[in-house]
């Protein structure tokens, strides 16, 4: 889908040496980092500027990936629909230099949920099309929705043209802002999501003055070769053979509990994932296919290459499928905006496939979920409605020869909390308390991670919540006789009101608690080096009846 | 005879001595191997030595000792700190460990976050509740507080780190704590938050209050051994320490406020680089510090370096005011490696100074990217500093035909890809501290020192478009160098989120009147005159609704309308130049107050050498083949001794300059000359 055979460059890649190469590789890393640093600064939104959730991304004239920023796995699958998506739309002839288009449609490229709004600029050199910078960025907005479809959660965008020829076009700007529900935050969210492309597109001219936009582009291509040889590398480190593994998947948006299959054939250097899960839900939960894939090519660029430049070469020697209109692969309308559970699932799957091959590289369950809580309301000190959106992380499954890390984003996420002084100060809320939850780590000879603890006071308004996450009933599980970790839950003060799942209604005074499950543990917990089990005792970190009846502390 | 003026710069190997005659009209260098369990023996020692030895002078006639040290980074790397206690607001002992949640490294399924520095059953949560706005919500649990501290006594704890909310708007409850603190826990190290960074984002704040408590009792022992030696030594006058901001502060000051030295080292090099280019008129600059393992590079724009907005050490973010430096994990030990992919990456890896390179012989047989030099020809071939080193050319030919025939190269062709990949990797350090600030780097001198900048300068220039570069005189002791040419200082903030309009002028005043009164308090403790004394205003500022601000300077002598709307263009000038736009219906909001205090300290006088009196072949050594990569062959190069260039020679590109601590390298089509102050500047 993303590489198909194409003209042969200017420059033959097989003809320059590994050394241009690594040297402009090193140059198109620096342009997206960059990019990213310009958009986190500049932006208004704490979503963006203090949790840092967007990312930046180069394509080829293709649409090839050429080079990601190391910040959001999930959002490469946001991008790397969008340049398919607007050569489908657009006669390519017609696109100009200084077009930006504008796009967050799941079902139609350019985003795996609405929040996540992509910007694309193309690369013109001497008056051609030579490549695209990218960037998304997750604008706390569209809250206090349904989500039976997507036609329920936001506005739907498909890739647009913000901008006709460097000019902006007020109209399509109009229309998007008034369907927004802070729509100051977006306008100047989206400022510094242009100022972002910009840099990029400057910069990379830069490059073509530097190099010759012939041997740049070859360069590019030689780019990807050279993680695909990584890659395969990498997949013949695993021992071939297929390799199975299922779980089960609650969600408090959901009744019932869904199971989740993956078969994982390892083929010498190629490596084949087939999933199977139920048919889509009217629920948030679906993930669409450039969503499943972000999920996969992370997921065995952590096992097998973590230096892997993260790039369309990476995905060449990975096969994916999952059938048409199931939660893995979901189809129009299939509502998506928590479909960062189910990605965090999909690695924890591929994971447990792959321990007995790997038992050495590969970790116990990580949280299982992205915890999302956004709190919306009018702020009583300006009178203005707010939306506040903080996804909370949790316990990192226990290594082979080490614990898993407490209180961290995992997988396809890793975006900052928000600084409680910067929180109060800007919403009408209390962070009560913030800790980590005692016993939550899975027992295990290495302890799973420990989830998180948010205790949030309403002031002064009615507050309308919307939290969600995943790992309920059924905590994380541990590996090679070790123990599962603590699992989720959301606790509300007496009083509160439940208008749907997922959603309450506090008044002033009101109280949530949220609980973020753990990870679960490696090996048998009886192993477990005495001074450390007595050290996490020590620290409250367990129970004196979990080292007794777990660990077999004696004294 | 006049005074002198000692720098002595402690690293892990030699202990460097710098020694200046006041008047300017004499230089000297010492160098001692370091004592590393008791560093100020090789201190002491070196400096009556040197100055016996060196300048024919004694202790008697010293009138200042600046030293930089290693004391506090290296205890913070090794995790050599005291035993912490930290007391903190009801419901947030566990923050230190969880940060902003985020996990150090994206895909390494293996990664681990730096060690917390307290323990979770020594983090003491009490009752207590500041608001955002300041107001008192919860007063302090004062029976709580002593409870903790009976606790962390109890429990052995050296020092404690006191963070509560909001601190940085209302101090008086760790203020508080320090009082209780005094009472229960008298001999406790204690460190309050909003005394080392009083700013908001709590994190941040925390953690360094902590790194401060669990140095604090290290760096103190450090000078209580010291001292006394230099009092025993006969030493005279004042004393001073060097901190990451590139000031020198007191051996007092230096007591309580470990965490400001932890970068000190690279922060000197910087001030002695800006000060030798600013010596030769350049105030703009990119300075170049590349040595055994890693690089740091930093910006000077107008004279004045740029301090980093945010900056982690070794893993822990620490706000104190440090220069805004990159490292990056290159020097000459560098060991180049091919990857699974085919790929030559050099780094970061390093063989370090023992075994080091292949050509030193002591073991390795990696590729390094001094054995490229050597292969190359750009370094000599048969020994290094200055004869003092012999080294085994044969060796490092060796170390680079391994790799060469594994990537299909030729043996040339991989030494200079070693060295293009090493330039790369330097190069997009400076592009960060440059274009990624808004700064082009062809507008800047790179000056380069430590012992392989000079050899690489010329490359590096030339791939991001540099004109020109400057090699200072001695590029080996910049370090020590630069502790004489450092003034006092130190730095005060305060955080008050105010939007800047015709209300905020009255605060405006208010707050930089109070930071005004802490900087004269310290002026008058450090004894600097009045004319000697220097403030510089800084307003951190941003539209309403950023969160990373620009620090932009206060206008001198401008008031009411005319001082906003000078603050007005001087944001918008930042903003656009940083970002590329500006948002004028948005509206400005001043965020941090910062005051820095510059007592200047009389600095050591550099005079302009006479110019040359013989011809540039006088100072011709030798031809030597090198590989250049322009011609893709060998090409007859000459070689000059540094000692013997002054000033007004001119030398044609490609050549060699070869002194003692440094080779410099000047390529086919560049132009060196030498200046009045000895430095070479290559054009071109």
């Amino acid at each position: 889908m993303q590489d198909t055979p194409s003209t042969p460059p200017a420059v033959d890649p097989a003809t320059l040496d590994p050394i241009t190469v690594e040297v402009i590789g090193n140059a198109l890393a620096s342009i997206v980092e960059e990019m990213g640093e310009t958009l986190v600064r500049a932006s208004y939104s704490t979503n963006i500027k203090e949790r840092r959730d967007s990312s930046t991304c180069l394509f080829d004239a293709k649409g090839r990936t050429l080079c990601q920023a190391s910040h959001i796995p999930i959002h490469l699958g946001s991008l790397i629909g969008v340049v398919d998506e607007i050569a489908r739309r657009c006669d390519m002839a017609d696109i100009r230099e200084g077009d930006i288009f504008i796009g967050n449609d799941a079902h139609t490229g350019g985003g795996t949920h609405l929040p996540d709004i992509v910007l694309a600029e193309p690369i013109f050199y001497r008056g051609e099309l030579v490549a695209w910078a990218t960037n998304t960025a997750h604008h706390a907005d569209f809250v206090d929705r349904a989500h039976a479809h997507i036609f329920q959660e936001g506005l739907r965008i498909p890739p647009v043209r913000l901008y006709r020829e460097g000019k902006l076009v007020q109209d399509v700007l109009d229309l998007i802002l008034l369907n927004l529900q802070v729509p100051r935050e977006r306008l100047n969210d989206l400022r510094a999501q242009v100022a972002a492309n910009r840099q990029g597109v400057e910069r990379f001219k830069g490059l073509c003055d530097r190099y010759g936009k012939d041997k740049l582009l070859a360069a590019g291509d030689a780019l990807l070769d050279y993680a695909e040889r990584l890659t395969r590398a990498g997949i013949r480190t695993i021992p071939s053979g297929v390799y199975t593994f299922e779980d089960s998947y609650e969600s408090n948006e959901l009744d019932g509990t869904l199971t989740f299959k993956v078969q994982v054939e390892v083929k010498d250097d190629e490596i084949f994932l087939a999933f199977d899960a139920p048919a889509q839900v009217r629920a948030g939960i679906n993930l669409v296919e450039t969503g499943l894939l972000a999920t996969v090519y992370y997921a065995v660029k952590a096992l097998i290459g973590p230096e892997i430049p993260p790039n369309a070469g990476l995905f060449r020697p990975i096969h994916v499928k999952a059938p048409k209109g199931s939660i893995l692969n979901a189809a129009p309308p299939a509502a998506v905006n928590s479909r960062l559970h189910t990605g965090q699932r999909v690695v924890d799957l591929i994971f447990g496939a792959l321990a007995p091959a790997m038992p050495d590289r590969i970790i116990a369950a990580c949280n299982g979920a992205c915890v999302n809580s956004t709190f919306s309301g009018v702020d009583p000190r300006t009178g203005q409605f707010y939306v506040y959106l903080e996804t909370i992380g949790g316990g990192f499954g226990a290594r082979a020869s080490k614990d898993g890390l407490d209180g961290v984003h995992v997988h396809l996420t890793n975006t900052s909390n928000l600084p409680v002084e910067s929180l109060e100060a800007e919403y009408p809320l209390v962070l009560e308390r913030y800790e980590l939850v005692n016993g939550s780590g899975g027992a295990g000879q290495f302890r799973g991670g420990m989830g998180l603890f948010r205790q949030v006071r309403v002031e002064g308004h009615e507050c309308r919540t919307y939290i969600h996450g995943s790992r309920f009933e059924r905590g994380p599980w541990g590996l090679f006789g070790a123990k599962e970790g603590g699992c989720a839950r959301f606790d509300f003060d007496e009083g509160v009101e439940f208008p749907a799942k997922a959603r309450a209604v506090l008044q002033s005074g009101q109280r949530v608690y949220i609980t973020t499950p753990g990870a679960g543990g490696y090996g048998d917990p009886k192993a477990r080096d005495r001074d450390a089990v007595r050290r996490d005792l020590a620290e409250g970190r367990i129970t004196a009846e979990s080292a007794r009846e777990d660990y077999g502390l004696e004294d | 005879m006049s005074g002198w003026r000692v720098g002595v710069d402690s690293g892990g190997t030699f202990t460097d001595i710098c020694l200046v005659a006041e008047d300017g009209s004499a230089i000297a260098v010492w160098k001692v191997p370091s004592t590393p369990d008791d560093p100020s023996t090789a201190i002491a020692g070196g400096v009556v030595e040197g100055l016996a030895s060196a300048a024919g002078a004694t202790p008697g006639d010293v009138v200042s000792f600046g030293h930089g040290t290693t004391v506090a980074t290296n205890a913070l790397i090794q995790g050599r700190g005291v035993a912490t206690g930290l007391i903190t607001t009801d419901g947030y002992r566990d923050l230190l460990e969880i940060g902003r949640q985020r996990r150090p490294h994206l895909y390494d399924l293996q990664c681990d976050k730096p060690a917390v520095l307290v323990t979770r059953d020594l983090r003491k949560e009490v009752g207590e509740r500041v608001r955002h706005d300041g107001r008192i919500e919860t007063p302090l649990d004062e029976a709580a507080v002593r409870e903790a501290a009976r606790q962390l006594k109890a429990a052995g704890v050296e020092a404690v780190a006191v963070m509560f909310l909001y601190a940085y708007l209302d101090p008086r409850h760790e203020l508080r704590v320090r009082e209780i603190l005094a009472e229960e826990f008298p001999e406790a190290f204690v460190t309050c938050s909003h005394e080392v960074a009083p700013e908001f984002r709590e994190f941040e704040r925390l953690s360094t209050a902590v790194v401060n408590s669990y140095l604090g009792p290290v760096m103190a022992r450090y000078i209580d051994r010291l001292g006394p030696r230099l009092d025993a030594a006969g030493l005279k006058g004042p004393r001073r320490i060097t901190q990451s901001n590139g000031g020198v502060m007191s051996f007092e000051m230096a007591r309580n406020q470990a965490v400001r030295t932890v970068l000190s080292g690279p922060a000197t090099g910087v001030v002695g680089a800006m000060n030798v280019a600013g010596l030769a008129g350049h105030d703009n600059i990119i300075t170049f510090d590349m040595g055994g393992t890693s690089t740091d590079v930093a910006l000077i724009a107008d004279g004045e370096p740029r301090l980093a907005a945010e900056m982690e050490v070794h893993g822990y973010p620490l706000k104190t005011p440090m220069l805004d430096i990159q490292t990056v994990g290159a020097g000459g030990g560098s060991i180049a490696h091919i990857d699974a992919g085919g790929h030559l990456k050099v780094g970061p890896r390093s063989a370090g100074s023992v075994p080091g390179p292949a050509c030193y012989g002591l073991g390795n047989t990696e590729a390094t990217v001094t054995d490229a030099n050597v292969v190359l020809g750009t370094l000599n071939g048969a020994h290094l500093l200055g004869g003092r080193m012999a080294i085994d050319a044969g060796k490092a030919m060796a170390a680079i035909q391994a790799l060469a025939a594994r990537l299909g190269l030729s043996v040339m062709d991989t030494a200079q890809g070693i060295v293009s990949v090493v330039t790369a990797n330097m190069a997009r350090a400076i592009r960060l501290i440059s274009v990624q600030r808004g700064h082009d780097p062809r507008d800047y001198v790179l000056v380069a020192f430590g012992g392989a900048g000079p050899l690489h300068a010329a490359r590096l220039a030339r791939e991001l478009d540099i004109p020109r570069v400057l090699v200072p005189r001695n590029p080996g002791i910049l370090c020590a160098l630069g502790l004489l040419m450092t003034d006092l200082k130190t730095n005060y903030a305060q955080t008050q989120q105010v939007r800047l309009d015709s209300d905020s002028l009255g605060i405006i005043s208010d707050v930089f009147a109070g930071l005004s009164t802490r900087a004269e308090a310290w002026f008058a403790e450090e004894g600097i005159a009045p004319g000697d004394r220097a403030l510089r205003r800084t307003i951190d500022m941003r539209y309403i609704g950023q969160n990373y601000e620009l620090p932009i300077a206060l206008p001198d002598g401008l008031a009411g309308t005319a001082l906003l709307e000078e603050l007005t263009r001087r944001f918008e000038a930042a903003h656009r130049q940083m970002y590329g736009y500006v948002a004028a219906e948005e509206p400005i909001q001043a965020v941090t107050f910062r005051i820095e205090a510059v007592g200047a300290v009389r600095q050591a006088e550099m005079r302009p050498a006479p110019a040359a009196t013989s011809g540039l072949d006088a100072a011709r050594m030798a031809t030597r083949e090198v590989w250049l990569a322009e011609a893709c062959a060998r090409v007859s190069c000459p070689v000059y001794d540094r000692d013997r260039l002054g000033p007004g020679h001119r030398i044609e590109g490609p050549a060699i300059v070869e002194q003692m601590d440094a080779t410099t390298v000047v390529l086919p089509g560049q132009v060196a000359t030498v200046d009045p102050y000895l430095n070479i500047v290559i054009e071109g």
